[in-house]
Formats: structure tokens, C-alpha cells, sequence
């Protein structure tokens, strides 16, 4: 009875081996070029990017907003002044006319390296805002949804830049996309930064990623005379 | 850690000073009560701002020049600027172009009084906070529909972004909110933010004027710029109403015209309708009997009806070939003398008491046949006989040849006792028929032999025999089922006998007792209609119906059972003389088994 057991077992496990229809293959997608698939173009890329950054800043704001309930019930804005954030050593367009005068590849470049700089210091300040009890839930998630968007967004953008180095658009003198380095958020001091300031500092940083996109992608994609 | 924030927030905060510039414009009105002081700065594009300031109670400082701002950015580190445009036009501003205005940057403004080297406040911000937008443009309106009732509508309101706002790039992207009230009314219907420049107003109420209006601000920023300008929505009501009213109307009035019409229908076709909804009962029927006679009508009609009936049913008797006849055998004479079980019987009929061999038949015996298969064979009878003691000659049971004895009276149920009316085919009326007979002797063998026909003979021959001893056979009917006439005749001829000897009984009440539903005429009833028969009844006319068996009253000590009074006629009942004798019917009380006979022994 065993005998004919295994035999049937050793039948069927060679039939489904043996079989190509039974077998589970993963073809690539979008293999075969733009009639397999829809492949996205470098406008859609842009307008996904955009779209992932506006919603990782309204992410940083509401926790920001948040934040400044909880410890500052007071209505003046003490808060806002000037903060040395850990990216401040990082060379941004501070303004609209500096961001379009900029390169592309530069601009490109400083955006991956604002995304690389927070990968780590979102990581810490969800450890920190979970561990806290003066936070809900709910605070912690938006938390940790931030960080997570903050590394997809960097792929993404990672994603765009080698599209538009596949496409021309980018020379190859950028170089510091890959020599992005993860920066420790430490303040003027050297301390820690404290909770607040990282969210301070990253709801900036954020709406900073936000229009340098918008301005790069009016730069690519030429449309409606932007 | 919360310690430690809290800490540097107060550090902070006492550098700061007590000059806070907010970014709301509710702090733009200057504080009179207040020293110089900054009211507010904005930026309408994010690309340049605005700050002003007031000399407050200071009056003296009013002058342009006297009060001075200054300001540091604190991105790197630089020592405090002047102002680098005083707005000339506009009293107290200072205004930064592109040119100075960075985004993302820390900035810290002082108002100073240079000729008093004071600093009267000061005021740190970021431009992106203070990002006022302008006011969209454009704002119009379009009807989108008018509800039914002409009572309500929708509108879409459209709007352009501020041309101030550098939306196409993206530099800015702002979010609208629309408000709306009754015009001249206090209160604003707010609307949720709207990221499209239009946006639908549902539930809008004719004849009423509205106003309308809309203001921006950054996305994921707090802070609204002003409002547009308002626009006046009004529609005009349509009147519609009479359209409306008149079709209620004529519904109305067209269900109440239905519901009378199907009220009159119903009325009128009541009989109709109830024999489709409520269908009667269908009756009994007989065929060829009126239902309503049976009822009402009278009895010998009923008497009529029923022997008509059958009349038309000739096979009854013809198939009943094996029709039986209990034999009585009584073995020797000796065992005549021993009436013990009889003489029992009889006894109880002597000491006056009604003891009756009552025979009661079936009610509706539905017996096709004069044959009776629940009737033991006279040879068990036979057999059963001897073994009794006593019961000899004294079987009270009427033993029924075949064919000798043509007539008895034999207690038989309509259909028995009519059938042998159709037997007779010679004879019109059963006058001739010897409905019962008299024993007029038993043979050694214990037979009893009944003697037909002659009446008159065989009544002579039981007056006879009953001056001697008069034995009563008393009929017993059967309450229900003695016929009217039966129970006439009976009860005249009662009185009308002399003195009954012993076992005389009278029983006129029970022999009035019911009426007979059917029955010839002149037959004895059916079933077990045993009509009271006076043994010394003169001789009267035609006897009322007898039963087509008789019960076996008394046995006289001459061994002659006296059946039934010798002056009464014989039943007027169709009997064929060639007829068998109908078999007894089976009736469980009337009827003599072994059982009852071993019973009656004593």
C-alpha cells in the first residue's frame, strides 16, 4: 500500500515538474516594450513624485501643527525662529529664481541629498515618538508613515534621475547621487536634537524637496509655458 | 527629554523679547496702548514681503526716520541690516524684494530708534509662515438645475487663482475655500477646502439673494489670504404651481371615481359574486329521491319512495345462492323437556319481567344480500345443541329450513324483506305472503316445523295450542325503528285482547316508539322492527309490517314456539313461498350464537 503510495507521489511530482503548463513562471513586465504594458512616462514619473512629496509635507505639518499644540499652547509662534537644522550644511536654493537658475543635475542632486539625510533622523524620531507616552497612537503612525514615505520618495527620485540620464536630460557630471551620505541630526551643540526641532526642521526640509521637484519637473517637461 | 525642550523653548523665548510677530491678521491693527511696535509682515507670493510697524503712543516718533528696522538673517551669520526698501508710498513699511527674501530662512527684524539707540521690538520668522495669498479673481457663478417644485437650485461657482501666485510652476499651490449666506444675513456658510478652482452650491432657495465669496491659502500652510469680492446669486421663482395642482387633483378625484364605481358592482352582483367566492355546499342527493321529501315529507310517501328504489334492484336476491339457514336439531325428544337454558329464558318473560331477547339490527345494514356469512352454519348450531343441556326443543333460535318453510317471520333487514318481494313475480301485493309462520309441531328429530300459508288454519291451531298455554312472543321493537302503523295496530289490538296469559305482555309504549323511515308498507320494517304482536289478537285486517325474524318468546311445555299471535295476520309482506327463508341477520344482541346459548344455560 506504501509502496503504491509513493509511487503515485513520485507520478504526480514529476508530472507537475515535468509539466510547463504546470509550472509557475514570472515573466518580466513590460518585456515586450510598450504594447505589453503601459509604460510611464517621464511627466507621469514627475507628477507621481510630486504628488508623494506633497503628501509627506502635509504629513510633516500636521504632525508640526500637532507638536506645537501639545507643547506650545501658547499663540506665539516662539517656535519659529531660527533653528540650525542638521541639513543646513547642505546648499539649497532659497528661493524660486536661485532654484531655477540651478542645474538640473544639481538640483537633482540636492534633492537626493536632503532625502538621504532624513532616512535615518525619521527613523529615530518615530523610535522616540513611540517610546513617548505623551503621544498617541496616532502620532507615532504619522510618524512612521513619514519616514517610510520619505525613503519611497527618495527611490522614486532615484528612480527619475536615471530615467533622465537614460533620456539625455542629465549629463553625467553628478556625481553625488550615490555619494549621498546619511548625516547624523545633530544640532549647533552637538546634542541630540530634541523631537520638535527634527519636526521643525523636516516640515521645512519637505516643503524644500516639494517646490525644488515642481521646479525641476517644470524644467524637463516643458508644458503650458512654465 | 521634554524637560530639556522645555528649557531651550523658554531660552528662546526670552530672546525673542516680547515683540511676537504673528502671522495672523488679526494682529495687523496697531495697539495705540502699546509702545512702537511691528503689526505684522506678509508676503503675498513667497517671493518678496512686507513687514509694517506703528509708533503707537509715541507720537513723537510719528515722523518718518525716527523709528528704523533692521534685520539679520540667520542662515549665516551677518550683523543687522537696514531695511533695504522703506516703502514711500505707504506709511510705516518696509518692504524686501526678491532680491532679499529667502525662503526657508530664518528671519529676525528689530525697530529701532536710531537717535535713541532702543530697540522698541523684534520679531523672527520664516517667509513660508508668512505667506498670505491674494484673493482668487474671477469669481462667477452658473445655474446648474431648479429642483421640481421650482423651490430649490444648484449653482457652480468658478474662480481663477490669484495672478500673484505663481501656481503654474507649482511654486505655490493653494487650496480655496468658499463661503456663502443670505445676503444681508450675519452668518457664512463655510464650504470644505477645494483644490480645483469651482466648486457646486447645493439647496439654494428661490427668491432669495445670495452672496458669494472665496479666499485661498497654501497647501499645508495655515494661513488664508484675503477674500474675493462678492458675487450676488438670485434666481427668479417659476411659477409652476398651477401646473402641479390641478393633476393632484384630477387623481384624486379619478380614485374616488373607481373606488364608487367597484362599490355599485359589487352591490349589484352581490348574488354573483357570492357563489363565485362562496360556492355552497353540495347536498346529499339520492337518485330519484327528493332530499327535501326525506325531510318533510310524510312517512308512508317516504314508505313508497324506498320500496320503489327497490323495486329497481332485482339481482339482490338471485345472488345470494348460499343464503343459510341455521337448522335447529333438537336430538331427542327427551331433551325437550329440558328447557333448562330456555325455560331461563323464558322464565324472565314469566315473572313479567320485559326480558326480551332483543334483537337489534344494524342500522343500516347495507346488506345486499338475504345471505348472511356471520350466521353459523346450522350444522355448528347443530352440533353446539346437544352439547347444552337443556336446550332441546327449547332453542329459543328459529330454525329455518331451507325450503320447507317458505315462510317465517324472520326479523330481516329491508333489503332481505323486500327482495323477496320482488321474488314473487306472480304476486301484485304481498297480501298472499306468508310473512311469518306458526310451529305447529316439532318433529321427533327436533326439527320444528312451521306451517305456511294457512293463515287462518294455523291460527286456529295456535289458538288452540295457547288455551293452553299462551305463550308470549313478544316482539320487541326496536324504538327507532317500529313503523307508525305497526305501533298502531299493536297498541289497538292490545287493549283489545282479553287477559294474556302468562309471558302477555304489552308494551304499547315501546311499540309507538319511533317511526319507521322506510319500510314496505305492510312489511314489517326493516332492521330490526319487531312490531308488538298480540298472541291473541282478533283476527284483525292486514297485519302492520313485521319483522323479518321473530323472537322466539316462549316455548310452551308442548314444545310448540309460538311465534307470533296467531291471530294477527301474517304480514302483508312480499315473501315468495319458494323463497328461502331470509337468514338471520346478524345482529349481535338478537342473534343466538352458541356462545349465548351456553350462556343461557344454566
Amino acid at each position: 500500500m506504501s509502496r503504491s503510495l509513493k509511487q503515485v507521489a513520485v507520478l504526480l511530482v514529476a508530472l507537475l515538474c515535468l509539466d510547463p503548463h504546470g509550472r509557475v513562471g514570472s515573466a518580466p513586465i513590460c518585456a515586450h516594450g510598450p504594447s505589453g504594458c503601459h509604460v510611464p512616462s517621464l511627466a507621469d514619473l514627475f507628477d507621481r513624485v510630486i504628488q508623494h512629496s506633497a503628501r509627506m509635507h502635509s504629513l510633516s505639518n500636521d504632525l508640526h501643527s500637532e507638536f506645537e499644540q501639545y507643547f506650545l499652547p501658547s499663540k506665539n509662534h516662539i517656535g519659529k525662529i531660527y533653528r540650525k537644522c542638521h541639513t543646513s550644511n547642505i546648499l539649497t536654493p532659497n528661493g524660486k529664481e536661485n532654484a531655477q537658475k540651478l542645474a538640473r543635475e544639481e538640483l537633482t542632486e540636492v534633492i537626493l541629498k536632503l532625502l538621504m539625510a532624513w532616512r535615518d533622523p525619521l527613523f529615530q524620531l518615530h523610535q522616540s515618538m513611540a517610546d513617548q507616552q505623551d503621544f498617541n497612537s496616532f502620532s507615532s503612525n504619522k510618524a512612521l508613515e513619514m519616514g517610510d514615505m520619505a525613503h519611497e520618495l527618495r527611490k522614486g527620485v532615484e528612480k527619475v534621475a536615471e530615467k533622465m540620464r537614460v533620456l539625455g536630460m542629465l549629463g553625467n557630471s553628478v556625481t553625488g547621487l550615490s555619494a549621498a551620505e546619511a548625516m547624523l541630526p545633530l544640532s549647533e551643540s552637538g546634542e541630540a536634537m530634541s523631537d520638535y526641532e527634527l519636526l521643525y526642521c523636516f516640515r521645512r526640509d519637505s516643503n524644500k524637496v516639494q517646490n525644488y521637484l515642481k521646479i525641476l519637473k517644470c524644467r524637463i517637461v516643458p508644458e503650458h509655458d512654465c | 527629554m521634554a524637560y530639556s525642550l522645555l528649557l531651550s523653548l523658554l531660552y528662546l523665548g526670552m530672546l525673542c523679547g516680547n515683540g511676537l510677530v504673528s502671522a495672523r491678521s488679526e494682529l495687523f491693527t496697531p495697539d495705540p496702548s502699546r509702545g512702537p511696535h511691528f503689526t505684522g509682515c506678509r508676503s503675498r507670493e513667497q517671493e518678496t514681503f512686507r513687514c509694517w510697524w506703528s509708533a503707537g503712543i509715541f507720537q513723537n516718533l510719528t515722523e518718518p526716520g525716527a523709528l528704523r528696522v533692521f534685520y539679520m538673517t540667520k542662515h549665516a551669520l551677518s550683523e543687522w541690516q537696514e531695511c533695504p526698501d522703506y516703502t514711500r508710498t505707504v506709511k510705516n513699511e518696509c518692504y524686501f524684494n526678491k532680491t532679499f527674501t529667502q525662503i526657508w530662512t530664518s528671519y529676525c527684524i528689530q525697530l529701532r530708534s536710531v537717535r535713541e539707540n532702543i530697540t522698541y521690538d523684534e520679531a523672527c520668522f520664516t517667509v513660508e509662515n508668512i505667506v498670505h495669498p491674494d484673493p482668487p479673481i474671477g469669481l462667477n457663478w452658473t445655474l446648474l438645475n431648479v429642483s421640481r417644485s421650482g423651490l430649490h437650485y444648484d449653482i457652480l461657482v468658478r474662480w481663477a487663482p490669484p495672478p500673484s501666485a505663481d501656481v503654474q510652476m507649482g511654486w505655490m499651490s493653494l487650496e480655496y475655500q468658499v463661503q456663502y449666506r443670505v445676503r444681508n444675513n450675519s452668518h457664512w456658510e463655510m464650504l470644505d477646502l477645494e483644490s480645483g478652482t469651482q466648486q457646486s452650491i447645493y439647496g439654494l432657495h428661490t427668491d432669495k439673494e445670495y452672496e458669494v465669496r472665496v479666499r485661498c491659502k497654501m497647501t499645508a500652510f495655515d494661513n488664508f489670504g484675503e477674500f474675493s469680492d462678492s458675487i450676488i446669486v438670485h434666481v427668479a421663482q417659476i411659477p409652476s404651481k398651477e401646473s402641479t395642482f390641478p393633476t393632484t387633483l384630477v387623481l384624486i378625484f379619478g380614485m374616488i371615481g373607481v373606488v364608487i364605481l367597484l362599490v355599485l358592482l359589487i352591490f349589484s352582483q352581490q348574488q354573483r359574486l357570492m357563489v363565485i367566492f362562496l360556492p355552497p355546499i353540495p347536498a346529499p342527493k339520492i337518485k330519484g329521491i327528493d332530499p327535501e321529501l326525506l325531510k318533510n315529507g310524510k312517512l308512508d310517501q317516504l314508505n313508497s319512495l324506498l320500496s320503489s328504489q327497490d323495486m329497481y334492484k332485482p339481482d339482490f336476491y338471485h345472488e345470494d345462492p348460499w343464503v343459510e339457514f341455521i337448522q335447529l336439531d333438537l336430538d331427542d325428544p327427551a331433551e325437550k323437556n329440558e328447557s333448562s337454558d330456555t325455560q331461563h329464558l323464558l322464565g324472565l318473560s314469566r315473572s313479567g319481567s320485559s326480558h326480551v331477547l332483543n334483537f337489534k339490527s344494524d342500522d343500516d345494514s347495507g346488506r345486499a344480500s338475504c345471505y348472511d356469512p356471520e350466521i353459523p352454519n346450522p350444522e355448528d348450531l347443530a352440533t353446539l345443541l346437544p352439547g347444552h343441556s337443556g336446550r332441546g326443543d327449547n332453542h329459543p333460535l328459529v330454525s329455518r329450513s331451507s325450503s320447507s318453510i317458505p315462510d317465517l317471520g324472520v326479523q330481516q333487514t329491508s333489503e332481505v324483506k323486500e327482495t323477496p318481494i320482488q321474488k314473487q313475480p306472480a304476486v301484485p301485493s304481498w297480501v298472499n305472503m306468508d310473512f311469518y309462520a306458526q310451529v305447529s309441531d316439532f318433529t321427533p328429530a327436533g326439527g320444528v316445523v312451521l306451517s305456511p300459508g294457512q293463515l287462518n288454519s294455523s291460527l286456529e291451531k295456535k289458538k288452540e295450542e295457547e288455551n293452553e298455554k299462551k305463550i308470549q312472543f313478544q316482539l320487541v321493537s326496536d324504538g327507532a325503528y317500529t313503523s307508525e302503523n305497526t305501533a298502531r295496530q299493536l297498541s289497538a289490538n292490545v287493549p283489545s285482547s282479553p287477559g294474556p296469559e302468562q309471558g302477555y305482555q304489552t308494551f304499547p309504549t315501546q311499540a309507538v316508539e319511533g317511526t319507521s323511515e322506510r319500510g314496505v308498507p305492510g312489511c314489517p320494517p326493516s332492521d330490526s322492527q319487531m312490531p308488538y304482536l298480540l298472541p291473541e289478537a282478533p283476527p284483525s285486517p292486514i297485519l302492520p309490517p313485521v319483522s323479518d325474524y321473530t323472537v322466539v318468546q316462549e316455548v310452551d311445555a308442548q314444545h310448540s314456539l309460538l311465534l307470533n299471535p296467531p291471530s294477527s295476520q301474517p304480514a302483508i309482506c312480499p315473501h315468495s313461498p319458494n323463497k328461502h327463508l331470509p337468514a338471520m341477520p346478524t345482529m349481535p344482541m338478537g342473534y343466538l350464537t352458541p356462545d349465548f346459548l351456553g350462556n343461557l344455560t344454566p
